[in-house]
């Protein structure tokens, strides 16, 4: 990170950068090519206006306590790649031997001033303030004087790294970097004006980047306003934001589930319809329908009838080459449409389940199971009143839960361990057995059907009517077997919920598979003997199924959710107001959907069929939802349920329509008198003829070439496979070897915990065995007893004392560098927190008198506080007398205003005083400096022991 | 349309959108939004940035914020004076890092401070006693208060030093993928 360091100070075009003269302007820099020149100025600035640089102070400790976040420059470093300042103004520094200044900008957490260069940009202090302690957790606000320009150069090294960081990028990425810098919007955009300002602004202008600066800034809007168009096309907007409000993500996924498969029907319907149906229309708009064939009405629930001679299904699409303004093959186009949308859906589906599960599994963890259920449990879109108020209630019942979890896990003996296993094979043997034991039947009532159906070409409504009875038994099975399993589910003694929802999800895939198995392999097997145009009685009962479907899980809503509604709070009371089941309703959207993909091919315009159907579907739902249903009790993880579904709908039921249409277009000879592709032995034989239908056009060979030779090869397929089987595994040894290094680094992360504890304990018996150490330098001591022994009480003030001894020394020995750095005025109003650092200042400045080094008060500033005018009295105590007693009241002064504050504060306070000292004594290679301690301070010991351990790492590191 | 143009000049949108997670559409709706909260108080001309704020007990009144038990510590913290009065580009901030577009690490960063009640830059267990008070509306005893405390900064403390860091935070967050979908405020 330090490669970013300065870079804006070398780079040319800084300086001609008309934004970042503004700040060199107004922080009263001249041109300044080396940073550290540009502190002295400053620094005498400060120094002669000795009274009124003591406001920004004031100012700054309260935008410090204001907005104390947390921003950690590395972590967010690696989320972004934008480098930040301070560490490279360090090393910057070094190079210019400013030491001493150097190391204060480091570790010295002062608070950031407002400058008068951030007040040009209108920025406020709330981010970089927080840069700031982010880096230097302890802040000691006595510092402030000494540190001034070393922050305010790296806050402009800072903004200007970013700057640069950003400048670099491709507008596209520098509006994400923006976007997701964790600011506030005037900050963001003060950044954006500079980079904009930069980048406009290249060495040498001309009117061709003029020009492309124009048009990416159109280009930009209209990327807005497609987005803000596509916006206005989203459906359901409001109803999402209720349903979300009142119930919460989880059960809102369901309704975001059922959109997008929404989404894809629309989409496959678009395509079919604009490919093959639409040709057709134009071609010949007159349904090929015999005389004798009437609408009746039935066919809306059957499909049959009427409906079959009509571009509803695969018997009516011709097989001729229409000839219109263009030559279109109907062949051709519905083999690729249907192929192309397969594929489509394919990887649509691969892709979102990848990202879904890159997002949502991969680094899920269980065991912290209380944090999560604490800190990231809580559903922020809830907004509803009662939800909000049951989601209080079922957390707190929740956690009271997992707190009295533990003591029962262990009271498992053998023998219930063998009795719920027990449970388990018996509930899984039945839950199988009723599976296979419906898909048998079910083929065997198709046999029955056939065996009563006649290939005529018109039916009786009675036959009509039959066909109605394998689609009403599948949906009913799919209705009741379920709820045969969520009754099997109830006996058995899960650990975890999450096993009890993927068993019961599990069974439901295998009966629906089951059933959709059987009827796949009837309709490929038996179908194609008794009917000559087959494809369209497949089509046929995919339609009726569909339909049913869609009728029973009315019915389902209205059992499921109103009945139990009903009963749970007029009957029974005891059971209650039903929840949603997420996991049963998504199960049945995935198999309705996998009936429109099995469809596709047998009948291409299912999917308007399937868009009407969740269209009415969502709105069902959602009356049911808020008319029946309570928000769920558990707050599940709803994303990784998520990701399973998607899998479920890509793998056992997407692959297998997908192999059934496959199996269909490859090996099922085509019925003879219907449908594009009569005549011909297998679909795929459409291409090997429209191949032909190329060798005689010349400049085609190679596509020939590759039909013969890739695409019908066998070696071509092995090898291909053999290369993905190659790339699959290295992924797979570098996933293992991350996983490896994750648990390394945990491991790591833990290890460093154990050794800071280490450590501290052996510090703290460290200090416990030599109490009493002597002060390497004789003033020093001096000061320090002055300090200790004037001290008024005991306890707690007493670490307060030790604490601002510990200051004391640490800007005594600054003095002796000769380092006197003010602040820059700023007038604002006081709280206890400035007080204190108005304190210390005065205190510092006595010190400075007791050096010798004689400063002229100046100008007062207006203060409400007692500590204010205890400083302002010290300090011109201390003019007419030097010594000790000045110091005496000064440590007084701060004990008392100390006591005020929380412990912590004083805590850091120490630790950085601690810290600072040990740097002075490193860079003057002097051995650890003893310490007079109270043994009441030796808390706040321990603490600037620890601060020091880490000052000198991070020295260390510093070369 | 004519009339919306006139809120914001081309390049106040422009920034906006630059700044945001929100469309043009999106940023006029929160405007309004913004706006309905004090009809009398913000202009409908912002084309000169006025220096308007709302206070907090107007912010927290938002049907999306009024329940949420945070909703105090959410409009301290994304507003500019710490204390929840708001101008228009907090509000705005504040729903861009609350919509669905913002990526898990900056709504990290914000859930980190929004739990950070008592903002030293870490979630200790006197933070955690207060996310649980809310949370469960002072339901829990407070030994079980305690108890699940510990627990969780059992769970979630790597460096082993008794509280919570953003480090600890973030981390914790990639192992809960639902938290992208929960700390979601739809507009």
């Amino acid at each position: 990170m330090t490669s970013y360091s300065n870079r804006g100070f070398f780079n040319p075009a800084y300086h001609d950068s008309e934004t970042l003269e503004i700040d060199k302007r107004s922080s009263s820099k001249p041109h300044h090519a080396n940073p550290y020149a540009g502190e002295d100025p400053y620094r005498n600035w400060g120094a002669r206006t000795e009274l009124t640089d003591q406001t920004p102070r004031y100012d700054a400790e309260q935008q410090r306590t204001a907005h104390r976040g947390g921003w950690q420059e590395e972590s967010w470093r690696g989320g972004e790649g934008i480098p930040m300042g301070p560490v490279s103004t360090h090393q910057h520094d070094l190079h210019y031997s400013t030491f001493q200044i150097a190391l204060d900008s480091q570790y010295d957490g002062s608070p950031s001033i407002p400058l008068p260069s951030s007040m040009s940009g209108n920025m406020t202090m709330r981010w970089r303030g927080l840069a700031m302690r982010r880096m230097f957790p302890n802040t000691d606000p006595a510092h402030v004087a000494f540190t001034e320009d070393a922050i305010r150069n790296q806050m402009e090294n800072e903004e200007q790294d970013r700057v640069n960081e950003l400048v670099a990028m491709s507008t596209r990425e520098r509006i994400r970097a923006i976007r997701e810098l964790p600011m506030s919007f005037e900050e963001k955009k003060h950044i954006r004006n500079q980079v904009q300002a930069f980048s406009r602004k290249p060495h040498h202008f001309t009117i061709f980047e003029g020009c492309s600066e124009n048009v990416s800034l159109s280009m930009r809007r209209c990327g807005y306003s497609v987005r803000s168009t596509r916006q206005t096309l989203e459906l359901w907007h409001g109803i999402m934001k209720e349903i979300g409000g009142k119930f919460g993500s989880s059960v809102l996924s369901y309704f975001v589930f059922l959109k997008w498969l929404l989404m894809f029907n629309i989409f496959s319907f678009l395509i079919n319809f604009g490919f093959i149906t639409i040709p057709l229309l134009v071609y010949n708009h007159t349904p090929n329908v015999p005389p004798n064939v009437n609408f009746r009405g039935l066919e809306i629930l059957t499909g049959a009838g009427y409906f079959s001679y009509t571009v509803m299904y695969y018997g009516s699409y011709s097989n001729e080459t229409l000839v219109g303004l263009v030559e279109y093959d109907m062949q051709l186009a519905y083999f690729f449409t249907i192929a192309v949308y397969m594929v489509l859906c394919g990887i649509a589906l691969i892709f979102s389940m990848a990202s879904s599960f890159k997002k949502n599994y991969t680094l899920a963890d269980l065991a912290s199971n209380s944090a999560w259920q604490l800190l990231c449990s809580w559903d922020f879109s809830v907004t509803n009143e009662r939800a909000v108020k049951q989601r209080t209630n079922n957390l707190s019942v929740q956690l009271k839960e997992s707190l009295s979890e533990k003591g029962q896990r262990e009271l498992l003996t053998l023998s219930e361990k063998v009795m719920h296993f027990g449970v388990y094979l018996g509930s899984w043997l039945l839950s199988t057995g009723l599976a296979v034991g419906c898909g048998a039947s079910i083929y065997y009532l198709c046999q029955y059907e056939q065996q009563r159906a006649t290939d005529a070409a018109s039916w009786s409504l009675l036959q009509e009517a039959e066909t109605l009875l394998v689609p009403f038994v599948v949906s009913l099975v799919n209705l009741v077997i379920p709820l045969f399993y969520s009754l099997f589910n109830k006996f058995e003694h899960y650990s975890s919920q999450r096993r009890q929802i993927y068993a019961l999800v599990l069974r439901n895939v295998i009966l629906r598979m089951s059933i959709l198995g059987v009827l796949c392999y009837y309709w490929m097997n038996v179908l194609p003997d008794n009917f000559s145009c087959w494809e369209s009685m497949v089509g046929q009962s995919l339609y009726r199924l569909v339909i049913f479907d869609f009728f029973f899980l009315m019915l389902g809503s209205f059992f499921g959710e109103f009945l139990s509604n009903v009963i749970g709070t007029r009957l029974l009371p005891g059971l209650g107001v039903p929840e949603f089941d997420v996991a049963r309703n998504v199960l049945e959207l995935i198999y309705a959907q996998t009936l429109a993909w099995i469809g596709i091919y047998f009948s291409p315009l299912l999917p308007a069929i399937q868009i009407l159907k969740f269209f009415i579907l969502f709105y069902l739902k959602k009356v049911s939802l808020t008319q029946n249903c309570q928000p769920p009790r558990r707050s599940g993880r709803a994303a990784q349920m998520q990701t399973i579904f998607i899998f479920l709908l890509f793998f056992p039921f997407f692959v297998g329509a997908l192999s059934m249409v496959a199996y269909t277009a490859w090996r099922l000879t085509p019925s003879e008198q219907c449908g594009p592709f009569r005549g011909l032995n297998n679909t795929f034989e459409v291409v090997g003829e429209w191949i032909d239908g190329l060798r005689e056009i010349p400049g085609s060979e190679w596509a020939v070439w590759i039909y013969q030779h890739v695409i019908r090869s066998e070696i071509f397929y092995f090898l291909l496979t053999l290369f993905i089987l190659v790339i699959i595994y290295i992924f797979w040894q570098v996933s293992q070897g991350r996983k490896e290094l994750i648990v390394l680094l945990r491991q790591q992360i833990v290890n460093e915990g154990k050794d800071k504890n280490f450590l501290r304990d052996k510090l703290q018996n460290l200090q416990k065995s030599h109490p009493e150490k002597h002060p390497k330098q004789k003033k020093q001591k001096g000061l320090t007893k002055q300090r200790s022994d004037g001290h008024p009480s005991g306890g707690q003030s007493n670490s307060n004392a030790m604490v601002q001894a510990l200051l004391a020394r640490q800007q005594l020995e600054e003095e002796e560098e000769g380092r006197s750095i003010e602040g820059v005025p700023v007038p604002s109003d006081i709280s206890t927190s400035s007080a204190l650092i108005q304190a210390m200042m005065a205190r510092q400045r006595a010190e400075t008198h007791s050096e010798g080094l004689y400063q002229t008060p100046g100008e007062h500033v207006s203060s409400s506080s007692t500590a204010a005018r205890q400083r302002v009295d010290g300090r011109e105590r201390s003019t007419d007398e030097y010594g000790s007693s000045a110091i005496r009241t000064r440590v007084r002064a701060e004990a008392e205003d100390l006591d005020y504050l929380p412990a912590s504060s004083i805590m850091m306070q120490a630790m950085d005083a601690r810290q600072q000292a040990e740097e002075e004594e490193r860079f003057q290679w002097v051995p650890a400096p003893p310490q007079n301690l109270a043994p009441s301070g030796s808390s706040a010991l321990i603490q600037a022991m620890l601060a020091r351990q880490q000052a000198q790492n991070e020295f260390d590191d510093g070369y | 349309m004519g009339n919306k143009q006139t809120i914001f000049t081309a390049q106040q949108l422009d920034a906006y959108q630059d700044c945001t997670f929100f469309t043009r559409k999106e940023i006029l709706r929160l405007f309004y939004r913004y706006r309905d909260l004090a009809p009398q108080l913000v202009p409908l001309d912002y084309t000169n940035h006025p220096d308007v704020k709302l206070p907090y007990e107007l912010i927290g009144s938002m049907p999306e914020l009024k329940d949420n038990p945070f909703r105090q510590r959410i409009a301290e913290v994304f507003s500019e004076d710490g204390e929840g009065n708001m101008t228009l580009n907090d509000f705005l901030d504040m729903f861009s890092v609350l919509s669905e577009m913002a990526p898990r690490d900056l709504k990290a960063y914000y859930a980190f401070k929004i739990y950070d009640f008592n903002n030293d830059d870490f979630i200790c267990k006197s933070d955690l006693e207060k996310t649980l008070n809310k949370l469960t509306r002072n339901e829990l005893t407070e030994d079980e208060v305690r108890m699940v405390c510990e627990k969780v900064i059992d769970e979630a403390d790597l460096d082993n030093d008794g509280r919570l860091s953003l480090e600890d935070f973030q981390h914790m967050i990639v192992r809960a993928p639902d938290f992208l979908s929960t700390f979601h405020i739809r507009i």
